[in-house]
């Protein structure tokens, strides 16, 4: 840089403009209000599961649901946190609800080790390859608004918040489809929308960097 | 003025509304904190360049800053950040200079990541120190490092993981 400090500080305070401080309770609003479209816009053009039009609630769906609900929501929170830097500041308050998460995929895997057949069959993939295609794509939404978010901030860690924010619009849109989804199985669940989350945190953490760098 | 948090932080404030002055001297308190925070980080000769990096990037990123949140950590953050990637530049001036032409090239960027490198490695014990020097970037092998320190070879390399660790978590926590 060829210029002094000095002469810096004065083109800057030349150029200064009144801005609007990024609030956490802002960033966190546009959180659910995305999901909420997403999951509207797949409910139209889904439905519902039979057994919640029906109000016959099957316990292992609502779990994972459950589950993804709460994955999306921590790990939500954590972007909108990441966004703004800040020493001390803990980035790792999804974990916890990961962790959780994770018992999904395990136990689907488990599952499926002891009855080979309900993982291969051609049903069975076909069906899994919808839930992750669909789920994939309703995670678009939820997964722009917080790129566009983080660009707005400063995120400090920039690997980080693309996975986080690949994990939680992951899971939003798996969410979404999971409302839909009218399979019970747990290694269909456990599987195929684990798979969702997975493979939109891995973009996340593929695309999201160079977006967010600054 | 003196940087401290509550002053900072209510000319932050005003600076976020467009008040000049206040601006104006939040920027010149953040120039001093600045080079107090990176003076023992990098070489001098980088000093100005990293400081006035960093004055803008404070600016472009301002919205950033809650009021409802301290300021010296957003500051801090945001230093270390340019920082890490001030090191990130020159690691990788440093690569493209091994591939271009050796008799026409400048010098300041390596003796400038030598400096840093020196800074980073004095803060280690030193045989850790040592044998990451030789080993990552001298470029000897494990059997000749140990050689050379008359430590065992998985000595060396246990010195040089726990060494390269140390100096990773440095830099995050810095």
């Amino acid at each position: 840089m060829a210029q002094n400090s000095e002469a810096l500080i004065t083109q800057l305070v030349g150029g200064l403009e009144p801005v609007k401080p990024l609030r956490f309770s802002r960033g966190i609003g546009y959180i659910p209000l995305t999901a909420a479209i997403s999951t509207a816009l797949i409910l139209s053009l889904f439905g519902l599961r039979p057994d919640l039009q029906a109000w016959q609630v099957a316990p292992i769906p609502l779990i994972a649901t459950g589950l993804f609900l709460g994955l999306g929501t921590a790990s939500g929170a954590t972007v909108v946190v990441m966004s703004r830097p800040g020493v001390g500041i803990s980035h790792n308050g999804w974990a916890c609800a990961a962790v959780l998460a994770a018992l999904l995929p395990f136990a689907g895997m488990i599952v499926a080790m002891s009855n080979s057949n309900s993982l291969l069959s051609q049903d069975s993939i076909a069906h899994g390859l919808d839930c992750f295609v669909i789920g994939t794509g309703g995670s678009v939404l939820v997964f722009g608004t917080l790129v566009w978010w983080l660009r707005r901030g400063a995120p400090t860690s920039p690997d980080h918040a693309g996975l986080v924010a690949g994990i939680t619009a992951g899971s939003f849109g798996i969410f979404a489809f999971g409302l839909h989804c009218p399979e019970n199985d747990i290694v269909h669940i456990g599987v195929w929308h684990s798979a969702v989350v997975l493979m939109v945190g891995a973009l996340g953490r593929l695309i999201v960097p160079p977006l967010v760098r600054w | 003025m003196k940087a401290d948090e509550v002053s900072l932080a209510r000319l932050m404030a005003m600076s976020q509304a467009g008040d000049r002055q206040a601006y104006a001297t939040l920027l010149d308190a953040c120039q001093r904190w600045l080079r107090g925070y990176y003076a023992r980080r990098i070489a001098p000769s980088q000093l100005d360049d990293l400081v006035q990096d960093t004055l803008m990037a404070l600016h472009n990123k301002r919205a950033s800053w809650d009021s409802t949140r301290p300021f010296l950590p957003w500051l801090a953050a945001i230093a270390r950040y340019r920082w890490v990637d001030h090191l990130r530049k020159l690691y990788r001036a440093g690569e493209c200079e091994l591939g271009s032409d050796y008799a026409c090239h400048d010098d300041e960027p390596a003796i400038s990541a030598r400096i840093t490198l020196d800074r980073l490695l004095e803060v280690l014990p030193d045989p850790q120190a040592r044998v990451i020097e030789l080993v990552k970037i001298q470029g000897l092998s494990i059997a000749e490092a140990s050689t050379a320190t008359g430590q065992s070879e998985s000595l060396v390399k246990v010195n040089i993981h726990r060494g390269l660790k140390k100096l990773a978590h440095m830099i995050e926590k810095a």
